[in-house]
């Protein structure tokens, strides 16, 4: 096992590099956690909970914060498995019950990090080749990750605290990190205390004889080497993708799985009318009920289109993480709730004409309800509203995921307290 | 490190390694509670096939790419050997998520606004900017190299 540690010793190899590559994949750990919290709120608020509806871009931001950071991670989990991947050769494999927990916990941290990150990218490609729910498992695994973050944090602060500035000496044995010797590496470095000495023999030694025949690159120039290629995968997954999200970056949006203005209307479309099972026949003789305590109005699309109508600036933000302004035309919401005289902290049930799926059936709290900038939306950028995008009337509403910018509105009911 | 920093530090470890643990716990009671008992294994295996596939199919993979790549480039100067080992992986990293994506859309998107991109097209055109790129910034370390050095290096020994 040191002859494995050895051979696999490698100047970016090192509690230096792991402590600063661990410390961003750490923190892109947290936005993920923080912005998936979010949503996951969102779609399911605790009983009480208010949510923000200002600024009107917030759920753009925070769920395209997600994916990005979701994607960064790619490079920097790869990275940071490189860098301490000789600590699986740890001899003897197992010293303790608790240091078997140790590394029973990193196991898990690691295989869950990796499941987690695969399966949102899958997702984002609405690809799903796996024999679990994708929602619920990325929800567990979010607090498998941060609790395995902690305790891991937990379990190699001393090194952390230790490595975690930049200095020109970071104690015995640890001169190759700072470039005070020449870039031989002799047994007894810091490499070698921390990961294995002694010299591999056999196979592991003859290849490694073959490797050092290779005169070894400058520490210094391969650190910067590592350092840099990661820096600038990060920025390439990340700017050749943000572009889905975040407009200045769309004309190198060449990897991302939604463009801007590709779609009906120049929009993209989650949900379809096909797969929402929403036909001409759903549609036909459509109208519109609001509902509170026995009090039923309907509406039709034309009766909607002769009262007064709001027109507003806001982005459809989907869970994906792609999002895209637009603008919006209709009846604000607020107005058809004081028809049915529904107080001000009524919260409301939207019913969809699609006939199954998970948000057929959505609620809204008051926040939203009360909010001028909440449409019955009849209108998209000038134009009547694509039956994709939820023709009849759809609802628009600041701050909230797309999932819960109900298409294809039939029925708003007022939900007794 | 200070006696203060010591017990400082102690303290810290122990509230997140119990912060942790709950973290932890709490993870695996939400994934037992919400989803179905059949589908838990499905679960156990995706997370231990992530690590053999990264400890095993890619830890070989880059080992042995990193190899022959210091073989091949024994000649040159460790300077240039970088820039070819970082290309490699820049190309292979972005290579890793967009190839799904074309798995995706060749499996037939549900709606044409989905992977709507001609991934393939551009991720060719990805890989010939970065090796373009990668080559010049090759020559001009070559070039300095030569000339900061004009006696024949060492290296080429």
């Amino acid at each position: 096992m040191y002859e494995a540690q050895r051979s696999l010793a490698s100047p970016s190899r090192n509690p230096r590099m792991a402590t600063v590559i661990g410390r961003l994949l750490g923190a892109l750990f947290l936005v993920c956690f923080g912005t998936g919290l979010y949503s996951h709120f969102l779609q399911q608020p605790l009983p009480g909970m208010r949510l923000p509806t200002r600024p009107e871009f917030l759920y753009q931001f925070t769920e395209g914060t997600h994916i990005i950071a979701g994607i960064a991670c790619f490079p920097l989990l790869l990275a940071k498995l490189y860098i301490v991947f000789p600590d699986l050769f740890t001899f003897p494999p197992v010293r303790s019950f608790l240091h078997f927990l140790e590394r029973a916990s990193i196991a898990l941290f690691v295989g869950a990090s990796l499941v987690q990150i695969t399966i949102g990218l899958l997702n984002t490609y609405q690809w799903y080749p796996w024999p679990f729910p994708f929602r619920q498992v990325h929800f567990a695994l979010a607090w498998v990750l941060i609790g395995s973050l902690a305790l891991h944090i937990g379990i190699k602060l001393p090194i952390i605290a230790r490595f975690w500035r930049k200095r020109a000496d970071y104690g015995p044995g640890t001169e190759h990190l700072t470039d005070a010797v020449p870039a031989e590496r002799a047994p007894g470095t810091e490499t070698a205390r921390l990961w294995g000495s002694s010299r591999p023999t056999g196979l592991t030694g003859r290849l490694i004889a073959y490797l050092d025949a290779t005169p070894p690159t400058p520490e210094k120039v391969s650190r910067r080497g590592f350092l840099t290629t990661v820096g600038v995968a990060v920025a390439a997954v990340v700017g050749l993708t943000a572009g889905q999200t975040f407009a200045p970056l769309d004309a190198v949006n060449v990897f991302g799985p939604r463009k801007k203005g590709i779609g009906p209307q120049g929009l993209p479309v989650n949900r379809t009318s096909k797969q929402a099972n929403v036909t001409d026949a759903v549609i036909a003789g459509w109208m519109l009920t609001l509902a509170n305590s026995g009090v039923e109005r309907s509406f039709t699309r034309a009766e909607l289109e002769r009262m007064p109508q709001t027109e507003v600036t806001l982005p459809i933000a989907c869970v994906e993480g792609w999002s895209q302004m637009a603008t919006w035309r209709g009846v604000r919401l607020r107005d058809l709730a004081d028809l049915v005289g529904a107080g001000e902290d009524t919260s409301f049930r939207l019913v969809s004409l699609e006939q199954r799926g998970s948000f057929r059936q959505t609620q809204m709290g008051p926040e939203y309800v009360r909010d001028p900038l909440t449409l019955v939306a009849l209108e998209l950028n000038g134009e009547t509203l694509d039956l994709e995008h939820g023709y009849p009337a759809r609802m628009i509403a600041p701050g909230r995921p797309g999932v819960l910018q109900t298409k294809w509105l039939s029925r708003i009911e007022a939900i007794s307290a | 490190m200070s006696q203060v920093n010591g017990a400082g530090i102690r303290a810290a470890r122990i509230v997140l390694i119990l912060l942790g643990v709950a973290g932890l716990a709490w993870g695996v009671w939400v994934m037992v509670d919400t989803v179905r008992l059949e589908r838990l294994p499905g679960v156990a295996l995706w997370i231990g096939a992530a690590i053999i596939v990264h400890d095993a199919v890619i830890v070989a993979a880059v080992f042995f790419a990193g190899v022959l790549l210091r073989r091949a480039a024994r000649r040159l100067p460790g300077t240039i050997a970088v820039v070819v080992q970082g290309t490699m992986v820049l190309g292979a990293i972005v290579t890793l998520i967009v190839v799904p994506a074309m798995i995706a859309q060749g499996l037939g998107p549900k709606n044409p606004t989905v992977l709507p991109l001609d991934y393939g097209l551009n991720l060719a055109v990805f890989w010939a900017v970065i090796v373009v790129v990668a080559t010049v910034i090759s020559a001009v370390l070559y070039a300095r190299s030569r000339r900061a050095n004009q006696r024949p290096s060492s290296r080429q020994s």
